[in-house]
């Protein structure tokens, strides 16, 4: 109940003194909330900061005379109409009539004058004009910085010692992490070939699973308040991100940035549902809306780190950091984009969209951050495409799904694009499938070879599902090396250095595998491991677990260690065994001529290595030699004493069996009865003469 | 080794005995019928006939003649000896040494409590009128497998959480408890000579007790429930058997006879052999007296008698 507001208007100066007065007397207040009468008004109340805040400030306006001023005053508002209906402008002028290159507009309210900012800013009028936006009260808000500055306190170097300290296990051991007794134990281990050391063992370190960072140097765990960070010798806590109910992580491939999802936070004016944070200074970044996590990563990080993009309908969001804003300030319009993805290699995205009317589909690969097309590559009936990268960036495989004209079948092609030579020619693989049947062959998976030019495919129908190899020539053609049919395989597993592989029938394939040199496309083995559900390559190729993981099969939990060729060294079983990670490895120092110089010489290391290897094995066989000697004198012992304790309590059990001795069970000779028993063994037909 | 294979049971083994000097091997089922077989051959003595539900345990004690074989609650002597009733399934039985005392354990069913009873045979009165003359109550756990101890004086019971207890079979009191697994023990077996225990317990593991002061000796660890485990007269060696629940078994391999016995060096603690053979989860394991063979009953209802290859008694473990 307030009558304030009304008190500072001005008096109505048409008010007519002759009529009667309607105005009620000079001390009544009235009962009635100002709310109730006028509420929807209210709120459109002028506040008193109203008009500043849609004010603008443009800089870097051309200083032209008062002949000009008019054409300007045209190009200035041709250009922030876009933004809103400008009230007012003011274009200030100098003492000589020109003016003084900065003006001042207002807009119809202070969304707009936020929008011209963000969108006029670094405006390009001309070669010399490139406009700066402002909004008014930014620069109140500048002026009245404290005077006095005050040095940010100084934080304490936290050192969490040396992040790489696994690099430098002296027998050059790869770790990995277990996590078992589903979920409640998490583990990282040496992986040794005779047995797995303990590096580090924690009860509840994560509540779900954990993650690895690109190049090995975090370990990631989920916690309902968030993610943590562990890294350095003693896997000490390096970082904490807060975002209440994370469910997946993404790290970017230069491991400055970890990108988090949580289906819980997001409001429409905070967007907070997938946040992007820096790691080393724990900062957000920026937040963003998601509506869905299926397909997860929803930001794809270009290999170094400096890009990522989303796509939603119709549109490819790129934005580069370290400013997390978009590349050019917008998004790019790609009318029915279906899929994309970052090559390994470069700055190069691949994106498909379907046919439009009689636009066939097309794959196109664009340079980023020039936004040049540097191939388009057109399709005809297509029904859907999928981009797979080489490990490098030297080849794209688009496997392209068809429906050819006439027919009702579907047809799969591989178009393999060459990458590294001058405007990426396009080779096709067709696949084939029976004969006999109207369709073709189901690609069941598909597998570039990492540091090579080789593909695996798996096609087929259970039963007859085959394994070809191709190699990419370099004189433009595919060819097919070999074909394995009737494998049971459902995944391909290729060495991270290549050459070798692993074809592996998971979960209800019931665990086959066959170890694979594609060098000449030998099996070197073919073995099983009942039920696995995953099998994952160490990061220099010289080891494979398979695992049976709880989460997929409630028995028989653990993971099995093979060497490259599919020699069995382990059978780790782990209660309740979940998951098994390797961890990556960063990037190789040495540059290439010194790996081909160790290459050349490796006869001369690989004899330095043998002799400790023997030692080692002669090493753990006298270990154990001397374990088994003195638990068989512990036992020995113990066996003597019970038997004295036997003897002692002889009389006791002649008594107890009235007199009879049964100790031994020929004790008792002469009471024995001898029996003949006749058995019946073989029955055999001898026909008689003639 | 070509086994010996005995098909007298329309379902599940429940235990296997063999007699003192080996010749005969008792076998029991969930079919409500006992046999006894010759362990030379195989070929079957006979049957007996009259439980009406199924059979959990059997004994048979050591005097040479006349045999006696008891089983819940009817201690046979060739024919039938005595009938004892009882209000709930009799789970584990067991002639003591001298052969005069019988112990059983019930259990905790239908209301009704676990409780080790002792009988003396000796008593023709016990038996008339069903009256233990002891009777310990198992208020906790139930007893799950029982053996006697060397001279009769206590039984050593495994408890479905894991305890095991030495009940004094004078008084009923507890002597000596331990607690070293941590699930339901499936079996307990003696060593010929009733000098150790050896328990198999649901928690995967099988372990060796000395019998009088319970000290846990040895620790053999496997993937798998482990149904029954046993010792061998003769060598350093324990065998095992097991496999998982009934209920889970379509989800192992279903190759035929997946199911395996271990062998493992009681010393080292090392499994240095698997026989295998069963269609289903081994329910009991038994070694012969002698040592030259052994038996095992599966969930397949089928009984397999093992000879030992002479390698078998030259292997030695590196040492």
């Amino acid at each position: 109940m307030n009558m304030h507001d009304t008190e500072d208007m001005p008096p109505d100066v048409d008010y007519d003194e002759d009529e009667p007065s309607f105005s009620d007397p000079e001390d009544f207040v009235d009962d009635i909330d100002d709310e109730e009468l006028l509420g929807d008004l209210l709120r459109e109340k002028p506040q008193e900061a109203d008009g500043i805040d849609s004010v603008i400030v443009v800089d870097n306006v051309p200083q032209v005379g008062p002949e000009r001023l008019e054409k300007l005053k045209n190009v200035i508002h041709k250009i922030f109409s876009k933004f809103g209906k400008i009230t007012n402008e003011f274009y200030p002028e100098g003492p000589d009539g020109s003016t003084k290159g900065y003006i001042f507009l207002e807009y119809g309210a202070p969304t707009q004058a936020l929008d011209a900012v963000k969108n006029a800013d670094g405006y390009k009028l001309d070669k010399q004009h490139t406009f700066r936006v402002n909004v008014f009260t930014d620069f109140d808000k500048y002026m009245n910085i404290c005077d006095e500055w005050e040095t940010p306190e100084k934080q304490p170097f936290k050192d969490f010692g040396n992040m790489r300290h696994w690099m430098e296990d002296p027998d050059c051991r790869d770790q990995y992490s277990v996590i078992y007794e589903s979920g409640e134990r998490t583990a990282i281990f040496n992986n040794d070939p005779k047995d797995p050391i303990v590096a580090e063992e924690r009860a509840r370190w994560t509540e779900t699973y954990v993650r690895w960072s690109p190049k090995g140097t975090y370990l990631a765990t989920f916690h309902q308040r968030g993610i943590a960070l562990w890294g350095g010798e003693k896997f000490k806590q390096i970082q904490r991100f807060s975002h209440q109910g994370v469910s997946l992580i993404d790290f970017s491939p230069c491991e400055r940035y970890v990108v988090t999802f949580s289906p819980l936070m997001d409001t429409k004016e905070d967007p907070q549902a997938i946040i992007i944070w820096d790691i080393l200074t724990g900062q957000k970044k920026r937040g963003f809306h998601c509506e869905s996590s299926a397909h997860w990563p929803i930001f794809k990080w270009s290999h170094d780190g400096k890009f990522f993009a989303r796509m939603t309908q119709d549109t490819l969001s790129i934005y580069e950091t370290p400013s997390m804003g978009l590349l050019d300030k917008k998004s790019l319009k790609i009318s029915g984009i279906k899929d994309f993805s970052w090559s390994p290699g470069d700055n190069i995205i691949a994106f498909w969209v379907p046919e439009d009317k009689d636009i066939p589909a097309r794959v196109t690969l664009m340079q980023l951050p020039s936004r040049q097309e540097i191939r388009v590559r057109n399709l005809f009936n297509v029904v859907d495409c999928k981009l797979h990268w080489q490990r490098q960036g030297d080849y794209l495989c688009v496997k392209v799904d068809r429906t050819p004209k006439g027919t009702q079948g579907v047809v799969t092609n591989f178009e393999i694009f060459r990458m590294r030579e001058k405007q990426v020619p396009v080779d096709v693989v067709e696949m084939k499938g029976d004969p006999e049947s109207k369709n073709a062959e189901s690609i069941i998976a598909f597998a570039w070879e990492p540091n090579g030019s080789k593909f695996a495919v798996l096609h087929g129908e259970s039963p007859r599902i085959n394994a070809s190899f191709y190699h990419v020539k370099n004189n433009g053609k595919i060819e097919l090396i070999k074909m394995f049919d009737k494998q049971q395989a459902n995944s391909i597993f290729w060495s991270p250095q290549g050459q070798f592989m692993v074809l592996a029938g998971l979960r209800s394939m019931n665990g086959a595998l066959a170890f694979v040199d594609t060098s000449d496309c030998t099996m070197m083995n073919i073995a099983e491991h009942y039920m696995a559900s995953d099998v994952e390559w160490d990061p220099t190729g010289r080891y494979v677990v398979t695992s049976v993981s709880w989460w997929s099969h409630k028995v028989d939990n653990a993971y099995w260690l093979w060497t490259f060729q599919g020699r069995l060294l382990q059978k780790n079983n782990k209660d309740r065994f979940c998951q098994l990670l390797w961890r990556p490895r960063p990037p190789t120092l040495l540059p290439l001529d010194a790996i081909k110089a160790i290459k050349k010489d490796l006869k001369k290391y690989s004899k330095i290595f043998e002799q400790k290897d023997r030692l080692s094995q002669s090493k753990a066989s006298k270990e154990l030699v001397d374990k088994r000697r003195s638990m068989m004198e512990d036992y020995r012992r113990y066996r003597e004493a019970a038997l004295l304790q036997h003897q002692e309590q002889k009389a006791a059990r002649l008594e107890l069996r009235g007199g009879v001795d049964t100790d031994e069970l020929d004790s008792n000779i002469d009471d024995w009865e001898e029996e003949t028993i006749e058995f019946f063994i073989n029955e055999e037909i001898i026909p008689l003469g003639e | 080794m070509k086994p010996i294979l005995l098909q007298g049971h329309e379902r599940s083994i429940t235990q296997i005995k063999y007699n003192r000097e080996g010749d005969l091997l008792f076998t029991v089922a969930k079919d409500t019928v006992a046999n006894v077989w010759y362990s030379v051959n195989g070929e079957r003595l006979g049957t007996y006939n009259g439980h009406t539900g199924a059979v959990w345990c059997v004994d048979c004690d050591c005097i040479l003649n006349p045999r006696k074989t008891l089983e819940p609650c009817r201690p046979w002597l060739c024919k039938q000896l005595a009938m004892l009733n009882t209000s709930s399934a009799v789970r584990t039985c067991g002639f003591d040494f001298s052969g005069n005392i019988i112990m059983f354990s019930t259990d905790k069913q239908m209301g009704y409590q676990c409780y080790l009873n002792y009988f003396d045979l000796r008593d023709p009165q016990q038996i008339e009128d069903n009256q233990p003359y002891l009777t310990v109550p198992c208020a906790e756990s139930k007893i799950t497998s029982a053996v006697w101890g060397p001279l009769g004086e206590f039984v050593i019971a495994g408890h479905e959480n894991g305890e095991i207890n030495q009940f004094s079979a004078k008084s009923g009191e507890i002597l000596k408890k331990v607690k070293e697994h941590s699930k339901q023990i499936n079996d307990i077996q003696t060593s010929v000579d009733l000098t150790m225990v050896i328990t198999a317990s649901k928690d995967c593991s099988s372990k060796l007790f000395d019998s009088t002061t319970l000290d846990h000796i040895k620790t053999f660890k496997t993937e798998r429930p482990v149904n029954s485990a046993a010792i061998s007269p003769i060598m350093d060696h324990v065998v095992m058997g097991g496999g998982q629940e009934a209920m889970e078994v379509t989800t192992t391999s279903t190759r035929i006879g997946k199911f395996e016995a271990r062998f493992f060096h009681a010393a080292y603690e090392e499994e240095f052999g698997r026989v295998k053979g069963h269609f289903g989860p081994i329910n009991c394991v038994a070694f012969h007296p002698d040592g030259k063979s052994y038996s095992s009953g599966g969930e397949d209802g089928y009984t397999r008698i093992h000879y030992f290859d002479p390698q078998y008694f030259d292997f030695e473990l590196e040492a």
